[in-house]
């Protein structure tokens, strides 16, 4: 498992033993636009050459518009699953996948096994 | 899990809510970070709010765009409407509005306006000899000109064509007068256009302002006086008086008839003979045209040409008495002496226009008319300011047998510099050089030496206006041997030169 140079950010990212990014938010903070670009380029830099999906769990308290747009810009990530518990996890996701025009799929998940098992689908093909 | 309605959380809502409804988008809520349902509701307020608030934006910056669009536009339609798209001058509308304006401002204790009228005097050599886009170039140039020659306070439209006008606004006599003078003076000096220099000259009209005019009745009064200059010759200006407009309402019938009467034959030549001094035998004939005009008798040439030049039909006009004087030619054959030519003037304009040799080869052929029997006078102003196309139709007529002579050689132009390799046959000499050569021993030597320069030349001098005996003696002593004028015949009808051609 490897991490990208996220130091001084409100986010870590890693790459797991699965082939998966993993996007963590620091608890409680509202990602601004150049707050996902970094989060965004840091995953790109554990992708590549290889674009891969991620999973981003969901702590932050709110993804402001210019925010959202960054998802919609084009990433090494193939997939992306939002997963989270709360009611606010699953209002911000429906914001980013629906109002949001995000550039890959990109869905929520209240449970992270289920999560994965749709990130995986994707590199087997699907 | 069931919503606590005390907690504070749904009271901030509640104040947001009004405060979005109100208009102000910027109400956000602060979720207490529990995560919990409420949280959830006031992150989505946010959200929302954000939307709102983003597509607001968007829609008053489109909002503020298409205002400038259309304010642009509105600009270019109002300039459209009242600016002449070419040199960007005033057009007849806002020229119109000034001139109102402007005569408001008299009425409220200033002094009336005075306004210019002005037409070029060859913009139609240009635009005929170098082309359209000369011509556009010569109206920019022009234009240029015109706002440098007036003060900031008064404006220069043009009206179309080759026609401008000035309103001078809160005018004494003096200020009008200087501005006409200095349109004229800057109008005299040429136009370079690429490798060509032209000159436009202009026709410059002024009518000063009384108290109580209007508008309407200065722009014609003004016009009137821009006629008058016209009418005499042009490159003047004429400050307008009451009895210019008879003269100009006279003139401008005549052009209306004028245009009628070329396609309707209805015009005549008349033949001047010229003879040899020596012998007094006729040697050939100038075909001069008449127009027998229903109220007015008679008119000369000399009332009407300049009507032609202004109004357009001088080459119709120059091309049918061409064609008439070969016609008569063809039904002469039988009467004609040897060497026996007529002479037909060709104005500048015609020389400059295309196909002139083209069309007498053609008048020629179809007549069985010998090329030797025709002269072509050329005016020497025209050859001086002969484009490619004049001097290219000058040598094909030479070539095609045609003999070509200068017209109106005078004192002012006594040089035939001009003549620049040109195949030229003989040189007419003005009647205004021989004047006073019975008795002014100074003017026969000059005479004698304009001689000298003609033969020296190579050229042929014909002598016109010869009105005495004395005259004549004395131009055959200086070397020349032919003349024309009323001492031995004046302009003859068709029959009258058709008896003399009869009697040997």
């Amino acid at each position: 498992m490897s991490s990208a140079a996220s130091a001084g950010q409100p986010f870590t990212t890693t790459l797991d033993e699965g082939g998966i990014v993993r996007l963590v938010w620091e608890r409680g903070i509202a990602v601004t636009a150049s707050l996902a670009r970094a989060a965004m380029g840091a995953a790109d830099e554990l992708c590549r050459p290889t674009p891969r999906p991620m999973l981003v769990s969901m702590t932050m308290v709110s993804v402001d518009r210019p925010a959202r747009a960054v998802f919609g810009e084009p990433s090494l990530t193939t997939r992306i699953a939002l997963v989270g518990t709360s009611a606010v996890d699953r209002l911000i996701a429906g914001f980013v996948t629906r109002i949001s025009k995000p550039a890959v799929p990109t869905k929520f998940f209240a449970e992270e096994t289920a999560a994965l098992t749709w990130l995986k689908a994707d590199s087997h093909g699907d | 899990m069931a919503i606590d309605v005390d907690d504070p959380r749904l009271t901030q809502i509640v104040d947001v809510l009004v405060q979005l409804a109100s208009g102000d988008l910027a109400g956000r809520l602060k979720p207490s970070g529990a995560r919990d349902t409420v949280d959830a509701v006031m992150t989505g307020f946010n959200l929302l709010a954000e939307e709102l608030e983003a597509v607001y934006k968007e829609m008053e910056e489109r909002v503020d765009e298409r205002t400038s669009e259309l304010t642009r536009a509105q600009e270019e339609l109002r300039q459209l409407a009242l600016n002449d798209p070419l040199t960007g001058l005033a057009n007849r509308t806002l020229f119109g509005d000034r001139l109102r304006h402007a005569i408001d401002l008299a009425e409220r204790g200033g002094l009336p306006p005075a306004v210019v009228v002005l037409d070029l005097d060859e913009f139609k050599v240009i635009n005929d000899s170098l082309g359209h886009a000369a011509g556009d170039a010569t109206l920019v140039e022009i234009a240029r000109r015109l706002i440098l020659a007036v003060r900031k306070s008064d404006t220069v439209a043009r009206f179309g064509g080759d026609e401008f006008a000035v309103v001078i606004p809160d005018a004494t006599a003096d200020d009008a007068m200087r501005i006409g003078q200095r349109v004229l003076t800057t109008l005299q000096e040429p136009v370079i256009l690429g490798d060509h220099t032209a000159w436009a000259g202009a026709s410059v009209g002024l009518r000063l302002g009384e108290h109580g005019q209007s508008g309407d009745m200065l722009l014609r009064d003004a016009d009137t006086a821009m006629y008058a200059a016209k009418a005499k010759g042009g490159g003047n200006i004429q400050l307008y008086q009451p009895a210019m407009h008879s003269a100009v309402q006279e003139r401008l019938k005549l052009a209306s008839d004028l245009a009628t009467v070329i396609p309707a034959g209805d015009l005549t030549l008349h033949y001047q003979p010229i003879v040899d001094l020596d012998t007094r035998k006729i040697v050939g004939a100038q075909a001069l045209v008449r127009w027998p005009h229903p109220t007015h008798g008679l008119i000369m040439p000399s009332q009407f040409i300049s009507v032609a030049k202004d109004s357009g039909p001088v080459v119709e006009l120059g091309r049918w008495a061409t064609e008439a004087a070969i016609s008569q030619l063809a039904q002469w054959r039988d009467l004609l002496p040897e060497g026996f030519q007529i002479h037909v003037n060709v104005s500048s304009i015609e020389l400059r226009r295309r196909g002139l040799g083209e069309f007498v080869a053609d008048v020629l052929g179809r007549h069985r008319v010998e090329p030797g029997r025709l002269i072509l006078e050329i005016p020497q102003t025209g050859l001086m300011t002969a484009d490619l196309t004049g001097m290219e139709a000058i040598v094909d007529l030479r070539r095609s047998g045609i003999d070509i002579e200068v017209d109106d050689f005078e004192r002012g132009y006594s040089s035939i510099s001009y003549r620049r390799g040109l195949p030229l046959d003989g040189v007419k000499v003005d009647r205004t050089l021989i004047a006073g050569i019975e008795t002014d021993e100074q003017q026969r030597r000059f005479v004698g030496a304009i001689f000298q320069l003609i033969d020296s030349v190579g050229l042929r001098p014909i002598v016109e206006g010869v009105q005495s005996a004395d005259q004549a003696d004395h131009l055959r002593r200086l070397g020349y041997r032919f003349a024309q004028g009323n001492l031995f015949d004046p302009p003859l009808t068709v029959a009258a030169m058709t008896h003399s051609l009869s009697t040997p």
